[in-house]
């Protein structure tokens, strides 16, 4: 696939978009248009048989909106490393390890200032130790070499372990109004949640098309050798995209805490791959080089959609499981045969 | 990853026998059981440890705790099998499968080990009847968790009023325990005419996932008056989702086990109820069972431990707080 990149999107001073970018933000939005045909299925389903709406219904959208986001933020960072050639299978026990800081920060800090600064510190905390696992993955990835995969499998492992023996093996909670507001409350109608994700999403967007770090994921994922001939520090660029993968999964465990009032070691296990589908989903290509954020909120969106959906057509709970799966692999398949069929870039 | 477990079982097997040498010098039996959970990562299974420990001390016998990562016999198996090799003098486990598990165990048996089983089975779960291949431990203790689902059913059918939809949210098909919660609360849900039961939704042990599917089904079912949580997860995703509906105290929502995380949802009223199971009783009572085997005596083959009711009304009692899973 990277034999095929064509020169132009390697030299950062390109302005212009590339037939490989181009070729991603198409990818995106088909990754929109199997949500608009999904959300179409469930409407007239719901139609016929409820005489219901399924999309025009508020508590649907925020049900799902809140119901993405914890596996959104895990895909917005995974959609960096993905880009740039990589994989992360570390974010899920990093959110874990997150959640467990977070829950316990902001109870230590309870006991000596009020709920609200102890919130912050629980916050804080949370976000401060997503870093740790970053910074080794990111070393043992450019400094030793160690393939991606491996390297946050055993990150993976290593996460996993020490959330659980903060937490003792259980969950921690946390009595504090503020950090259940934060999980739990609404703004003009919009949980809060939501609305830091979605914010989250422009500035990760922006990241990734307009500056020179998301110039230089691109390149990296395309060939890294020739990224490295056009002068861009790989290794300095892969720590860095290893830490903000794990601040993004850093920042789901915060928000899983501050929803679920507890922090759980195991809050992003069962996450990690439907992350990873998100963002394939979403148009990006696993050998690199391809893919963009909103075509991974597209991705997201369309595993919460069907999630939810199937739940409300009320189908037989064993067929969800086939369903879900069918629909992934229907999903990736139509956008790998465009592909092919329209040429690689 | 499983040979990952392998090693770091046998390490601590290793350490254990080190440790195990050193006492088998002083004076009198010192008796070795050893204790391997479902999982280590659950709060249930760290409360029978402690259970254990206890009655260990009692009764003067050193105890090993040894488990995998997950609820699996794929992990599970390595890890009985690094025990076996050091020969402790009774094995308590929480078998992960009713049949997969009946081989690797039988290997135990047959070194002369005697086994027990604690919280869940295998075969039928009736010993020693000299019936099928199963029937070789001596003992199963455990709660009844057909019996905890039938009082999961009635404390909400208590809490609607008998009448309304609810439903079971359950972790996955295939697990033994939450298997039997979910049977036994369908079953005591027939004697209630007025309470319709709809479909289970599994939610992979996933809060995130249970909140979004009570939302799914209240969507459909804006009458929804209550539902069962079969376990610590599924209970604080779906109180979660009845709080993000604005349907707090409308929908009720019955827990299945109650770690800390549970009992400040029920003080803070997103969650109705729980049905506490006693695991450091099954605890106790299995090393007390496997030394009273040891030195002689008789022994039951089954022994049921309790449950206690938790809801607003007593969770301050000290009474009812004993029974809070502790670290």
């Amino acid at each position: 696939m990277s034999g095929h990149t064509p020169v132009q999107v390697l030299t950062p001073q390109t302005s212009g978009r590339s037939p490989s970018r181009w070729l991603a933000s198409i990818a995106g939005m088909r990754a929109w248009l199997f949500l608009l045909l999904l959300l179409a299925v469930f409407e007239s389903w719901a139609r016929i048989s409820y005489g219901a709406s399924f999309v025009l219904s508020a508590h649907n959208a925020q049900s799902i909106a809140v119901f993405a986001v914890a596996p959104l933020l895990l895909a917005l960072g995974e959609t960096f490393v993905i880009i740039a050639g990589g994989i992360d299978l570390s974010v899920g026990f990093i959110m874990g390890l997150s959640a467990v800081v977070a829950a316990q920060g902001a109870n230590l800090a309870a006991s000596v200032v009020p709920e609200f600064p102890a919130m912050l510190a629980g916050i804080a905390a949370g976000l401060l130790v997503s870093l740790v696992p970053g910074l080794v993955n990111g070393a043992l990835i450019s400094r030793l070499k160690v393939p991606p995969f491996i390297g946050t499998l055993g990150m993976y492992g290593v996460a996993r372990g020490a959330a659980f023996l903060l937490a003792a093996g259980t969950t921690v909670p946390v009595a504090n109004g503020w950090f259940a507001a934060l999980g739990n409350a609404r703004v003009a109608g919009f949980p809060v949640v939501v609305v830091i994700a979605a914010v989250f999403v422009l500035l990760m967007h922006y990241m990734l098309s307009q500056t020179r770090f998301g110039q230089h994921t691109y390149a990296v994922g395309a060939s890294e050798q020739a990224a490295l001939r056009a002068g861009i520090g790989v290794g300095r660029h892969t720590r860095r995209l290893y830490l903000l993968s794990a601040l993004c999964a850093g920042l789901g465990g915060v928000l899983y805490t501050a929803r679920f009032t507890a922090g759980a070691a195991q809050a992003g296990e069962p996450l990690l791959l439907d992350s990873i589908a998100a963002v394939v989903i979403g148009g990006a290509s696993l050998f690199g080089g391809s893919g963009t954020i909103f075509g991974t909120v597209a991705g997201s969106l369309v595993i919460a959609v069907i999630q939810y959906g199937l739940v409300f057509i009320d189908v037989e709970p064993f067929w969800q499981f086939v369903a879900v799966g069918v629909v992934i692999i229907i999903s990736v398949l139509v956008d790998q045969t465009q592909r092919r069929l329209g040429g690689d870039g | 990853m499983k040979r990952m477990v392998m090693a770091l079982a046998a390490i601590a097997v290793g350490v254990g026998a080190l440790l195990g040498s050193a006492q088998a010098q002083a004076p009198g039996k010192k008796y070795t059981i050893a204790l391997i959970p479902g999982l280590t990562t659950d709060a249930f299974y760290v409360t029978m440890r402690k259970g254990a420990e206890a009655a260990a001390k009692v009764v003067g016998a050193d105890l090993v705790f040894q488990g995998a990562p997950e609820f699996n016999p794929v992990q599970q198996t390595p890890v009985l099998d690094a025990v076996i090799a050091r020969k402790p003098d009774a094995i308590l486990i929480a078998p992960t499968d009713k049949t997969q598990l009946v081989q690797p165990l039988k290997k135990a048996a047959d070194a002369g080990i005697p086994v027990i089983t604690v919280d869940t089975f295998i075969g039928t779960g009736n010993y020693r009847t000299g019936a099928g291949e199963a029937d070789f431990p001596l003992s199963y203790i455990a709660s009844d968790n057909v019996l905890g689902g039938k009082m999961a059913a009635q404390a909400l059918a208590k809490a609607i009023g008998d009448k309304g939809k609810v439903y079971v949210s359950n972790v996955k098909p295939g697990v033994s325990t939450t298997d039997q919660r979910e049977e036994g609360f369908k079953e005591e849900m027939k004697s209630h005419p007025g309470v319709q039961v709809l479909q289970t939704q599994f939610n992979d042990d996933d809060a995130n996932k249970a909140a979004s599917q009570l939302q799914s089904v209240y969507t459909r079912n804006p009458d929804l008056a209550g539902v069962f949580g079969a376990n610590l997860f599924s209970a604080i995703g779906v109180a979660n989702g009845v709080q993000q509906a604005g349907q707090s105290g409308k929908i009720k929502v019955i827990a299945f086990d109650a770690p800390a995380t549970v009992v400040g949802n029920i003080k803070s009223g997103l969650i109705d109820g729980a049905i506490a199971q006693h695991p450091a009783e099954i605890g106790y009572y299995g090393v007390i069972t496997a030394f009273a085997h040891l030195t002689g005596q008789s022994i039951p083959t089954k022994i049921g431990t309790g449950f206690t009711e938790m809801d607003k009304s007593n969770i301050d009692n000290p009474d009812v707080m004993k029974f809070v899973y502790q670290r």
